[in-house]
This record gives structure tokens, sequence and C-alpha cells, in this order.
């Protein structure tokens, strides 16, 4: 809508450009992947309940499906716009394929605010929303999964509508279910554990003993969590933890230089991963501002909270001892930081790499649902196991043989194996 | 239980209470008896007789006899000695019998020979009582009587004939007072020869001694008059009614005959509370199926009862009397604890519940939604037992306390509290409560406030005096004990500053406040260990916070909270209550599930039996604890579980390791409370005439209304009135649109986020860092003097562009946000109301408003945003390279001097935000409400009042001051914590006495410097700066300006208190 200034969709596409450049993709290929193949805009007229009708504004963008099926969100927004949904789709199109899962990418929504709309209508949009695109999505065309301010009800709602039309059960449809109603086991533990995955093969490679290290993390959440546990279970040593303290409306880093202790952590944080200021300190945890995770004295940063929390600012103050930085968390990294950390020689491991772990599980889920035969948890974990130890070494030694900073070697590895799927589909 | 009362004091204390104990059960025995009354005289003589004696000191020797006409009855063995005392059982002022009592030996002497006063109370009301009762008997018999014959004489032929004879032999009063209402009603309905009855026997005589109430014996020439009367009345009603109606009237007129002379004593307003509650007794007794009475008699006892027990409140009464009974008091009288001599009232909070009561009882019946509302059991202490409770102890200085300065009062709050609590009750009160405790049990109870100012219609005291939870727990002494202290502890706190301020603010000050004191029933039920409600909350009939355009104002809002329902009355920082539309209920404020678990209650308000202590618990662990016996679990509880919330289902959850989130998704969409509430919340308001708030708890199963008041609303949310004809240049924006009510006033800094040129920005990097901006800013201003306004929705995480990217962290010291919404070619983007942090919003206070600058009538000073010097770069030297889409401009530099004030009025739709200067001192009439103020109020304000103060204390001196007049500083000393505070005076006195005034003055200016130094750290050796004027006349500010050369708006005349001849 706006003809000036930040544009995501077009933002995504210079992203693009620059790692074309790298492949000296040819024009086709560029005109092809620059834009979504197909693109949905429809109206879903939706009765409200005090009997009057309103019509909504909805889409789905299908960027790519070279790979196979498009997987991506369903996002209700009231300020949802094309371009937005545009750029979703094709970054979710270099996320799969950088972990190398057969899908492609996908992303769409719905503009309305749900906190304008009862249950009822919501289950009525998101009905609507099916009925319109029912015959163009599907497990074995472009699979779903809940986004922003959608949740696993919206997506139970649109599967039994899309059921329904169709006739016949199609579990593997739409991802993110509950566990019981098709959703996979090692969900919870995915995101973060997939981080550790990686950060234990970039350790060996670097030829550094995971025992030896430590770490400092930000964020306490489900992704931090997760990833301090395995981390402290193969040996690490996490000394500082940075999080957000809601009755303080500001964020704290706690550190216990002889390792902090998951569990006892775990029993003083609520449900968003606020540590509980007084307990901590009163387990001999010491309290530091909130930034103060970057400048500890560790071999390891793993920011798992904001995005944009290594800046220009920030940078300068990462300890000398730094080895790795995996990135847990969505864009922590800001591009003037990045600059600094190349030239500091820092391993990074990207994030749309070290944070794959939750779409690979989505794929699993719908593996699981499209055979209808459900594998335990350790069975999910170590395939998870597999499939990131995997995406991390071709990205690592694409990144070794051409000599590429690991971020762009991750991007230049998903486009290429895109662009590859559509010349071997015979489409450019 | 703080309280170390002396073992003495308490010993003798049980030891009355144990006596008093006996007289009450003795008492209550005979009530007993007299309460049935089929049973014939001789056998409730008898029992009576059997009841009496152990009620007395020694039971063993003590004896009874009644003397009924001729016949006695008596104790066996009865003998007659000198140890006794006797009282009249009178009918109708006429002795008919006697009872005695009497020790057939000699017992150690007491207060009446040997008798304690207690027990000779008891034998007259005894012997009132059984007069009542017979009195009653012989109504009742003639009353059934009547309805008998007129049964037999079939279809009521010449049966009202029969009635009249009864009436003659029985009760010749009554029958005269029939005969002349007959007479009237005839004249009314226009019968000629009723009109000539009427004129004949209106003659002075007659109507003077034989009308009227007196019973003494009547001359035999006039009761020839009387026969006559009546035969004549009734010959001409005969000819004119059926006589079905003739009946009718006259059984109409016995009945109400019979309530009239009961009531009359309930009339009275300048009874004391024992002798009304006594009528009303006595009422309850002679009219046991209801009494009626004519329409105007029983509009005007109702009216007399309602000011009697609750306010002299106009507006209260004109209510209040379309929805009250007189029975509606009996119950309320029985449970009412007064000093003796009462002529006290309940109070604010006991009168809005007990109007509330009545109101949703009487609507039930039309509106089913309503259901049962009950009102938890409740005893009431009268508003002057406060005044009995201070002088008792010696500490009537206390009333003074409100005219000292709100930083003394501060101080010394604290002792008060301990001088209170360690003071002891006068002895009637502590009886009074320790029979309320019996009837209470060992329930837990919530001891509040019911003043007379506060909840009266118009002004609500929310919150402000105190309210307590008493557990309950122990032996009755410890449980006694631990009542009084709560009462002590809510009495002091009409002295706590917080009210008192308050009330300055409000020019009540004057008032003079009295507290009735509510024993309140908690309503809960025991869980474990622990006691409470299902659920309790406020709700609002106006909803002055709507999250979504499709909330209206009228929809109400309710705040939800399981437990006890202090979470939900106070803003607590650290937890949210559950809000809801009970008009929209499916429109929440929260919906992503993330959300919904964010803002859902975290903790829970409960009473600790085995503590025997209110007390604040983690919800999660008290549902650990108690599990499946929580009361109302499925209405309360969601299940989270794999990003889903769930209502549980019956046995299914395991709620040990369940992880439950209190959302009431299964009260709201699942149960008819919400439409119960919307119900209650209409029908009060219509009935009250005004937007309500009311206080409620549930127990799952059973609703209780704890209190409803006129919607209380804050200082800042009440409706502003918008002003008219305000020039272009001072106008910063209007809205027109979702407005709600309040202000906002004194910003000195707003901080603009230009929507065009932030949608203009290139890279994502420099949107976040505008935000960023924001967050830091948020630090810098000063908090609460700077408004937020900026594009579309704050706080989205939606595209970038829309909305500036802030966390509640990074606002949270703002006084308000605008969200503008600028056309964008046909389209106007959405604003957020706030959604993203909309509780957080709501519980700081902080104000919302959206604008449309392109609708029709709404004005939008662009100019003024982009011509102000931006300030950005000043306040955030690092955020310098976002001016262009950032501007921060202080408000009193671009307007000379002026501050920005918003003002909404939900009512109009309307809000302006204009410059205005700085909000100047609230004049209120007296001095002693301007005495108080607050402790980081401005330095000119508080000039400006210590003037005030002087100059009232001025006129009572004899120094001849004729006037004071204040002199505002000039524009550079405004600042200035060491400019003098400059004052004109006017004196006429001679030398001596401008002496006296001089020296007088001298003392102020050091005391007011001495003040000034602990206020602003400046030291000076005075702070006043004086100047006299000496003339005969002086001709008002302007003259006095002229005469000191000051600019002729700068001088202000002050009150002074007037000179006592």
């Amino acid at each position: 809508m706006a003809v000036k200034g930040f544009n995501a969709f077009e933002m995504a596409q210079k992203q693009f450009d620059a790692v074309a450049d790298l492949l000296e993709l040819d024009q086709p290929t560029r005109d092809l992947l620059r834009t979504p193949l197909r693109e949905y805009h429809f109206s879903i007229p939706v009765r409200m309940d005090d009997g009057s009708v309103r019509v909504f504004r909805g889409f789905r963008c299908q960027h790519n499906d070279a790979r196979g099926p498009c997987k991506g969100g369903i996002r209700f927004h009231p300020q949802e716009t094309i371009d937005t949904v545009r750029a979703l789709s094709m970054w979710m199109t270099w996320k799969c394929s950088v972990v190398d899962i057969p899908l492609g990418g996908g992303k769409g929504g719905v503009i309305c605010d749900p906190h304008d709309l009862s249950q009822r209508e919501q289950e009525r949009l998101c009905r609507g929303w099916m009925r319109v695109l029912a015959h163009d999505v599907g497990p074995l065309r472009d699979v779903p999964a809940p986004d922003v301010m959608t949740n696993p009800q919206h997506m139970l709602w649109m599967l039994d509508e899309y059921e329904t039309i169709h006739g016949a059960k199609y579990p593997g449809f739409i991802t993110g279910k509950p566990v019981g109603m098709g959703g996979s086991l090692g969900r919870t533990e995915a995101t973060g554990y997939g981080v550790i995955f990686t950060l234990r093969e970039a350790l060996k490679e670097l030829g550094i003993k995971i025992e030896s290290t430590v770490a400092a993390v930000q964020g306490f959440g489900n992704v931090a969590q997760y990833a301090i546990k395995l981390y402290t279970q193969l040996g690490g040593k996490v000394i500082a933890v940075a999080c957000w303290d809601q009755n303080d409306q500001a964020s704290y880093t706690y550190r216990k230089k002889s390792g902090i202790k998951l569990e006892e952590l775990l029993a003083i944080t609520d449900r968003f991963g606020g540590i509980d200021k007084a307990k901590a300190e009163s387990l001999d945890y010491e309290r530091l501002p909130g930034d103060a995770w970057i400048e500890q004295d560790v071999d390891i940063l793993l920011p798992a909270a904001l995005e944009n929390q290594i800046n220009g600012e920030t940078v300068k103050r990462i300890g000398p001892k730094v080895k790795v930085i995996v990135e847990g968390a969505n864009g922590p990294t800001t591009p003037d930081a990045d600059a600094v950390i190349k030239s500091r020689g820092i391993f990074v491991i990207p994030d749309f790499l070290a944070n794959a772990g939750g779409v690979t599980c989505s794929y699993f889920e719908q593996v699981q649902c499209n055979m209808n035969f459900f594998w335990t948890k350790e069975e999910v974990l170590s395939k998870l196991d597999d499939k990131m130890t995997a995406a991390f070494k071709a990205v690592s030694e694409l990144a070794r043989t051409r000599k590429l900073y690991m971020r762009d070697a991750a991007y230049v590895i998903s486009v290429s194996r895109v662009a590859n799927a559509c010349k071997d589909r015979g489409w450019v | 239980m703080t309280n170390p009362r002396t073992p003495t004091t308490v010993d003798t204390l049980f030891s009355t209470l144990h006596e008093r104990a006996k007289e009450l059960n003795c008492l209550y025995r005979i009530e007993e008896i007299l309460s049935i009354y089929d049973v014939p005289l001789e056998e409730v003589f008898r029992q009576v007789i059997e009841a009496l004696p152990p009620g007395w000191q020694y039971p063993e020797c003590c004896q009874a006899q009644i003397t009924y006409g001729t016949d006695v009855y008596e104790t066996p063995d009865y003998e007659e000695t000198p140890y006794v005392h006797c009282a009249e059982i009178r009918v109708q002022d006429a002795a008919v019998g006697r009872l005695c009592v009497s020790y057939k030996k000699p017992t150690p002497e007491s207060d009446c020979g040997p008798f304690m006063k207690g027990e000779i109370k008891l034998i007259h009301s005894i012997a009132e009582r059984l007069g009542h009762f017979i009195l009653h008997q012989r109504l009742r018999g003639m009353y059934e009587q009547i309805s008998d014959q007129r049964r037999e004489a079939g279809g009521g032929r010449r049966s009202w004939r029969i009635a009249l004879d009864l009436l003659r032999n029985t009760n010749p009063t009554l029958l005269l007072r029939v005969s002349r209402k007959m007479m009237n009603y005839l004249g009314w309905r226009g019968v000629p020869e009723a009109r000539d009855l009427l004129q004949r026997f209106s003659g002075a005589g007659v109507a003077d001694g034989l009308f009227g109430e007196s019973n003494l014996p009547q001359t035999r020439e006039s009761l020839d008059r009387f026969v006559q009367l009546t035969e004549e009345t009734f010959r001409i009603a005969s000819a004119n009614l059926t006589d079905d109606e003739v009946f009718d009237r006259i059984q109409k007129w016995i009945n109400e005959d019979r309530s009239r002379e009961s009531v009359r004593a309930l009339e009275n307003v300048y009874a004391g509370l024992p002798e009304v509650l006594d009528s009303m007794r006595r009422v309850k007794i002679l009219a046991p199926e209801g009494i009626e009475l004519p329409r105007s008699l029983a509009n005007s006892v109702r009216v007399a009862l309602i000011r009697r027990f609750f306010t002299e409140q106009l507006e209260f009464i004109n209510v209040a009397k379309k929805y009250v009974d007189i029975e509606d008091f009996f119950d309320l009288s029985e449970k009412i604890v007064f000093p003796p001599g009462s002529h006290g009232k309940l109070g604010g909070k006991s009168a809005g519940l007990f109007l509330a009561g009545r109101v949703l009882a009487q609507a039930a019946r039309r509106t089913k939604a309503i259901g049962t509302v009950k009102r938890p059991k409740t005893w009431y202490v009268t508003s002057d037992g406060l005044i009995a409770f201070t002088s008792y102890n010696n500490l009537d200085d206390v009333h003074e306390q409100k005219y000292k300065d709100i930083e003394i009062v501060r101080q010394e709050y604290p002792h008060l509290v301990q001088v209170f609590k360690n003071s002891t009750f006068p002895p009637e009160i502590v009886k009074g409560l320790s029979v309320a405790l019996d009837d209470f049990g060992d329930v837990p109870l919530i001891v509040r406030s019911s003043s007379l100012l506060e909840d009266r219609l118009g002004t609500a005291f929310a919150g402000k005096y105190k309210s307590l939870f008493l557990a309950n727990q122990g032996d009755k002494q410890q449980r006694l004990e631990a009542l009084l202290d709560a009462v002590a502890e809510v009495y002091a706190s009409i002295f706590s500053p917080d009210p008192i301020q308050y009330r300055a603010e409000r020019g009540l000050l004057d008032f003079y406040e009295e507290m009735g004191i509510m024993i309140q029933e908690v309503v809960g039920t025991r869980v474990g260990k622990y006691f409470f409600p299902a659920y309790a909350g406020v709700a609002f009939s106006r909803n002055e916070f709507r999250w979504s355009p499709r909330v209206r104002r009228e929809d109400g809002l309710l705040r939800l909270v399981p437990g006890l329902g202090t979470r939900a009355v106070d803003r607590v920082s650290d937890d949210y209550p559950v809000l809801v539309s009970p008009g929209q209920p499916n429109l929440r404020v929260n919906v992503s599930t993330d959300e919904v678990v964010r803002y859902s209650p975290k903790r829970i308000d409960v009473i600790d039996l085995e503590e025997n202590t209110f007390m604040t618990r983690d919800l999660s662990e008290v549902l650990r604890e108690v599990g499946r016996d929580f009361p109302a679990l499925t209405k309360v509880f969601s299940v989270y579980k794999d990003g889903l919330l769930q209502r549980p289902m019956g046995l299914a959850t395991d709620w040990t390791s369940s992880e439950a989130v209190a959302t009431f998704d299964g009260l709201i969409s699942a149960s008819p409370f919400m439409p119960q509430l919307e119900a209650i919340l209409k029908t009060l308001s219509a009935a009250m005439g005004v937007p309500v708030d009311i206080e409620f708890a549930s127990t799952g199963t059973e609703f209780y209304l704890l209190q409803c008041r006129a919607q209380s609303q804050a200082a800042e949310d009440v409706a502003m009135e918008i002003p008219a004809n305000l020039p272009d240049e001072a106008v910063l924006f209007t809205a027109l649109k979702h407005v709600p009510n309040g202000r906002v006033a004194d910003i000195t800094h707003i901080v603009y986020v230009d929507p065009d040129r932030y949608g203009d920005l290139a890279s994502f990097a420099d949107l976040v860092a505008v935000g960023q901006a924001v967050g830091k800013l948020n630090k810098l201003l000063p908090r609460r003097q700077f408004i937020l306004m900026g594009p579309g929705r704050w706080g989205s995480r939606g595209d970038i562009k829309l909305g500036v990217r802030v966390t509640y962290s990074e606002i949270n010291n703002s006084a308000m946000l605008i969200e503008v919404a600028r056309k964008k070619g046909n389209y106007v983007p959405d604003v957020s109301f706030g959604t993203h942090f909309f509780q957080d919003l709501v519980e700081s206070g902080i104000r919302y408003l959206p604008l449309y600058p392109d609708d029709e009538g709404v004005r939008f000073n662009q100019k003024f945003l982009d011509a102000a010097p931006n300030r950005l770069a000043e306040h955030c030297p690092e955020c310098a390279g976002l001016a262009d889409a950032l501007r921060v401009i202080d408000v009193p530099e671009a307007t000379g001097g002026r501050v920005l004030r918003v003002v909404m009025n939900a009512d109009q739709g309307a809000a302006v935000g204009y410059f205005a200067p700085p909000e100047a001192v609230v004049r209120t009439a007296g001095a002693g409400a301007a005495a108080v103020g607050r402790g980081d109020e401005d330095p000119q304000r508080w000039r400006l009042r210590m003037a005030e103060r002087l100059a009232y204390h001025c006129g009572t001196q004899k120094w001849e001051v004729r006037g004071v007049y204040y002199v505002e500083p000039s524009d550079g000393d405004e600042a200035d914590p060491a400019s003098p505070l400059r004052l004109v005076i006017h004196v006429l006195g001679g030398a001596r006495q401008r002496k006296e005034l001089e020296t007088w003055l001298q003392g102020w200016s050091l005391s007011l410097a001495e003040m000034n130094y602990f206020r602003t750290g400046f030291h000076s050796d005075g702070l006043l700066d004086v100047r006299f004027l000496t003339d005969e006349r002086v001709h008002g500010e302007k003259d006095v300006a002229a005469r000191i050369n000051a600019l002729s708006n700068a001088v202000h005349e002050l009150p002074l208190r007037p000179r006592i001849p």
C-alpha cells in the first residue's frame, strides 16, 4: 500500500538478489524465485453473532513448491498486507530448504482483529477461509500451521472444515495440532534441542570439547530452557541467563559462576520464562543488568529472546573468549554487528539454521499423520538430531570450502537447492 | 488480639454477659411462647410462669405469679414474701392484670432490693409483652368472628351488621372511628345525605374529643350522639353501597386501625433508636400477618424509616421509597448494635446494599435472568458508635485531625491507630457485638466501614476507608477481642490521610463524618484449611475501558477473580483480573492463548482458617493443595495443553498435574452468569437512575451481592465538560469517536511519531529504532507528564510500518497513549484500542484515545506538531538521527508557558486536547479545606495555599484587618524556590495593633521559611514579603494592583474568617 519506506517483501527480494548474485543464477530462475508462484486473494463473508454480515479479506501465498508441498502459517492480523505475506512465504521456502526437508514455502492470513471477534465468529471465519481454499491447499499441496494470533483451536476448525469438504480424514493437512489430535511428541523440545545439535557439530568442527565450554544465554523461555537442558547434559556449563521481569518491567541477568542449575531455576520460573528475583537471589544467583549476559567471560553466546539484541553498540562488549554465537532467536544480530563479528572471526550459527528444529518437527508431524502412525518422543528427537546435524554439516562445509560467512552460506545452500529443484523439473 | 485487656475487666465483663445471657434466654423463651397465637390464654400464662424463674439470678428460690381479671396463675408452692417486684399488665392503657416475681427467702442486696436492674426491666418488658399478646388475641378473635360470620351469612348479606354489633360490644372507640371513616367515604362518593351528615357532625365538640385518639370515658350525652352517628351513617351506606362493599370497607378499616396504632412511634423523627426498634418489635408482634396501612401512612412510615436508618438524602429516599416495605426493616432491626440513646444511622454502604437487595427482589419477579440474589448475613453498628467510642476513651480531640496539615495527619496516623486499638469500647457496644458473634458463629467475617459520606449517590469513596477480614476462629473471648480490634482499626481509618485529603479536595471536610460499621459474613466455603468464594469481583454498569469498537459503554465491565474479591477491587501491580463486558461476553480482551494465559489471575486471596488470617497465595499452589475441591472448578479454570486452552471435562482432568489457567471460560460462556449479571446491572442502574457499580461473590452455586453504589470514578475518570469556543491555535486535537471519560492534565511533553514520515523510513532497523527511542524517552521524560502520539497500532507485532513496535515497559511512564488513524487514499487504518497491553494500561491508569484527523468536524493541529521545536536531540542525543519521524515537543516552550490538557466526555462522545495555563489551585469556600494539599505540589500552589491559611487566621484577630491580597510572582520567579510569598494587607488598626500584627506575621514568615526548607531544601530568613495599606478605603484587587505597581490580574483577594463581634 505504501509506496515509500520500508517494505518487507522488497527487503526479502533484495536479500535473494544478493544470494542470486553469489550463485550467479540465470534470469528466468531469478524471476521465478523473486515472486510467489501463486497468490490467492479472496473475500470471506462471515455472519456475525448479532446477525449482521462482515466481509474479511484473506490471502494465501504459495511461494515455491518445487521441493514439495508448501508449508507455512496462517496469521490473523488487522494490518496484514500482501507484501508481508509474500515476504514471509519466501522466507519459509529458504527455511525448509536449509534443513533439507522436502517442503516448499507458503504463508497466509486474514485482515482481522481477533480482539473484535467472538470465538464463534472466529470459528466461522476459519471455516470460511477453508471453504474458499479447500481445493487449492491440502496435505500434498500446501500445509498450514498456527502463526500470529492463531492457535491450535483455529487449526482444528480449519482441518475439520477441510475434511468435511473432502469427505475423508487428512490429519497431515495441518500441523501444530495438539498431541492426541495428530500432533507430534517432542515438539516442545524440538527448537531448543535443534539449537544445541548444531552447536555440538560446530564445536566438533572447531575442535573444542563441549565439556570445557562455558555459555551465557539470553532468554529463559521454551527455546532457551531446552537448549540449556541439552547443553548441560552434554557437559557444557551455563553461567548466566538473562530474562524479563514482568513486575519490574526490566530484564536482568542472573549469574552463577559455578554454573546455573536448570532444575532449581525452573522451579522459580513463571510460564513466560520470568525468574523470581528474590528467590533467585536467595539461591545465590548474582543479579546483574539485563544486558550483562553479552559481556560475560564465556565461550558461547546463545541469544534466545528478541531480535536486534546484538547490535552496533552491544557487539563491542562481547568478551574476548567468545568463539561461537548460536542464534536461537529470530534475527538477534543486526548487519552492522555482523560485520564486527565476522572481523573478529567468531563462528556464527545463523538463526534460520539454528532454530529450524521447530519446522523440522512440523514436517515430522506431517509425516506421522500421513502414515497415521506415531513415533515415540525419543524417535522424533533422534530423527531431529539426524536432520539438524546433516543440515549443519552441509552449510558449514559450503562455508569452509567457499570461504563464506556462515549466514551467507546458509542462504546460498537453501536457495541453490530450490533453484536446482526448479531446474530438475524443467521449469527454468 | 494485639490488645491486652486487663483480666479483671474481662472477668467482670463475662460475668455480666453471663447474667445478660440468662435474661435473654428467658426473654427468648417468652417470645417463643407468645409467638403461637392458637394457644388459649390460660395455657400461655402457665407456660410463662414456668419460664420465668430460670432467668433470675437465684432461680432455685425464685417464684412467679400472674393475675388476670379474677384468675391467678403461679409457680407451685407460691408464697407471699416481701422480696417481690410486680408490674401491671395493661391493654389499651387499662390495667387488666399483674405480673409478680419474688424470692422465697432473702438474697444478697442488689441494684433494687434483691433484684438487678436488668431483672426489673425484664419484669416490665414481659408484662408489656403479655399486654400486647392479650390485645392481639382480642383483636384477632374479633377479626376471625367477623370473617366467620361473613362466611356463614353466605354472600355477605347483612353480615356487616353483625360485625358492627360485635364492634359495639367489644371496642366502641373503634366503632366510632369506623363510622366516621364511612361517613367521609360516603361524602367523597358524593352521596348527598352523607354530606348533610358530615356537616352536622363536624361540630367542634364532637371532632375534638370523640374522634381523636383519646380513650377517656365519654360523657353520656356524646355517647348518644355517636350511636346516632353510627346508625345514620350505616343507614345511608346500606342505601348507597352494596353489602359486600360495606363489609369490605369495615374489614379494611379495622385492619388498618390495628396497624396504625403500632406504627405511630416509627414516624417520630425525634425518637431515639432504642424506641424505634422497640416499636418495630411491637408492630411485628401485633401484626404477624403483615401490617395494612392506608397508602399515605404507609408511605410516610416508610420514608420515616429510611430516613431514620439510612439517610436524609432526598435522591436516595425518592428511589428507596418505591422499593422498600416496612416489613423489610424488621430483619434489619434485629441486627443493630448501638450506644445508649443512639440517634445514629447505618451509613451509605449498608443503605446501598439494602436498597439494591430490595430492587432486585422486586425485579426478579419480572426478569427471570436476575435469578436469586442473596445478601450475606450482616450486623450493623450505628454511626454514632464512633462518637460513643471516642468520648468513652476521651479521644474527642481526634475529630480535629481533619483540619491539620496533611503531612502531620500522615505522621500521626500510625500512632492514632495504636491508640484506637488500645482503647476500650462502651459496654453496650461490647454486649451488642458479643450477641452478633453468637449469631454468626465462627464463620469468617469482614468488618467494613459504612460511613455517612461513603457511597452517597454522587460521591463514592472507593476503598478510602478500611475493610478488614477476620478469620474468626478460636474461643469466644479471642474472637470477640479480634472483632473489637478490627472495629477500632476501621474507626481509625476515618482519620487516615487519604480520606481526609480526598474529602478536602471535594469540599466535604466540614461534613460531620460519622461512620457506621457493617459486619458481614464472608461469602465462601471451607476448602481444606482455606475459606474463600469460588469467584468474586466488581461490575460496572458503564464500561469506561472499551477494548473494541464493538463494545459499547452500556455493555458494562466486569473484573473477575477467583477467591476473595479484594484483588478485583484494587488494582494490584503484579496480577490481573479477568475483564469481561457483560453485554458482549464473547468479545474478550485477550484472544491469543498467550495473552489469555499472561493476563489471567495468578494469585488468590483467601482466609487461612488454621493460621487464623487473611492471606494471598499462588493460585496454582492452592489448586495443587485442594485439587478437585476447589469450588466451581470447571467454571473457573481452563486446562492449558499444547497451546490450547480447553474447558475441563469433569473427571477426566487431573488437577494436581494439569496446567490450569483461571479463564472463567466455563462461567462466561457456559453458564447463565453473564446474562444474570447484565440483568442485575441494568435493573440497578435503571432503578437508581445513575450508573452503578457492584461488588459480588459466589460460592459457585449462590450469588451474593456485597455492595452497590453509584458508579465510582477515580478523579481522573469523571466525565469532563468540553470547553466550547476554543480558538484554533489553542487546540491540539479533537476526537468524536470511541471517547472514554476523563482528563489528563498538565502535560509538558508530547512525543509525536509522524505517521507519514514514519511510514517513509526505508530500513527496518530505523523503524525498530523509533520504538527503542520511545522506550528511552519513556525513561527520560517526566513521569505521567508526557503523552505518546503515533500512527495506528502502538505495540503491534504486525507490519511494523503501521505501528511503532514498543513493549509496555517502553511506554509505562506516559500519561496517555494516542493512536492517530490518518486516511490513506480511501482507507482509514484500524487502531488497536491499546489491545497489545490493554490490561496493563487499565491497571496502571494510562489513558488511551484514538484520533481520526480526517473525519469531518475533527480538528488536528498538524501545523503545531510540525512547527514546534523538536527537542529530541537534547533529551536523547543518540536518537537524533530519527528527528524526522520522531518529535519531542516541550509544550510550555512551544506555547509560551502553557501545558496540554486533554478532557474527554464519553456522554457527549467528544474529547479535546488544548493548551491551557497549568492548573490553578481549586479555591474552596473554607480555608480549612484549602489547608490540605499534596506533599509534592507545585511551589506556587503551596504558597497560595499558605497565604489562604494566613489570611483566614488574620481575620480572627483584633487587628482590624480588612483585606489580605496575594500577589502572584513575576514570570522569572515562578519556579524559584526562594521567591518570597508576597502579600498586601489592608489594615486599619492603631500602632499597637499594627505592632502585634507585625510580630504575628514575623512568626508566620519564619515558620513558612522552615517549611519551605523542608520542601525544597532552600534556606531563607523569612518567606513573607508584606506591604500594608492603611487607607480608609481600598477598592478591590485592581486597586491594590495599581497601588503596588503590579499587573492587574496578578493580585487575588483572599477570604478572611469573619471577625467574631
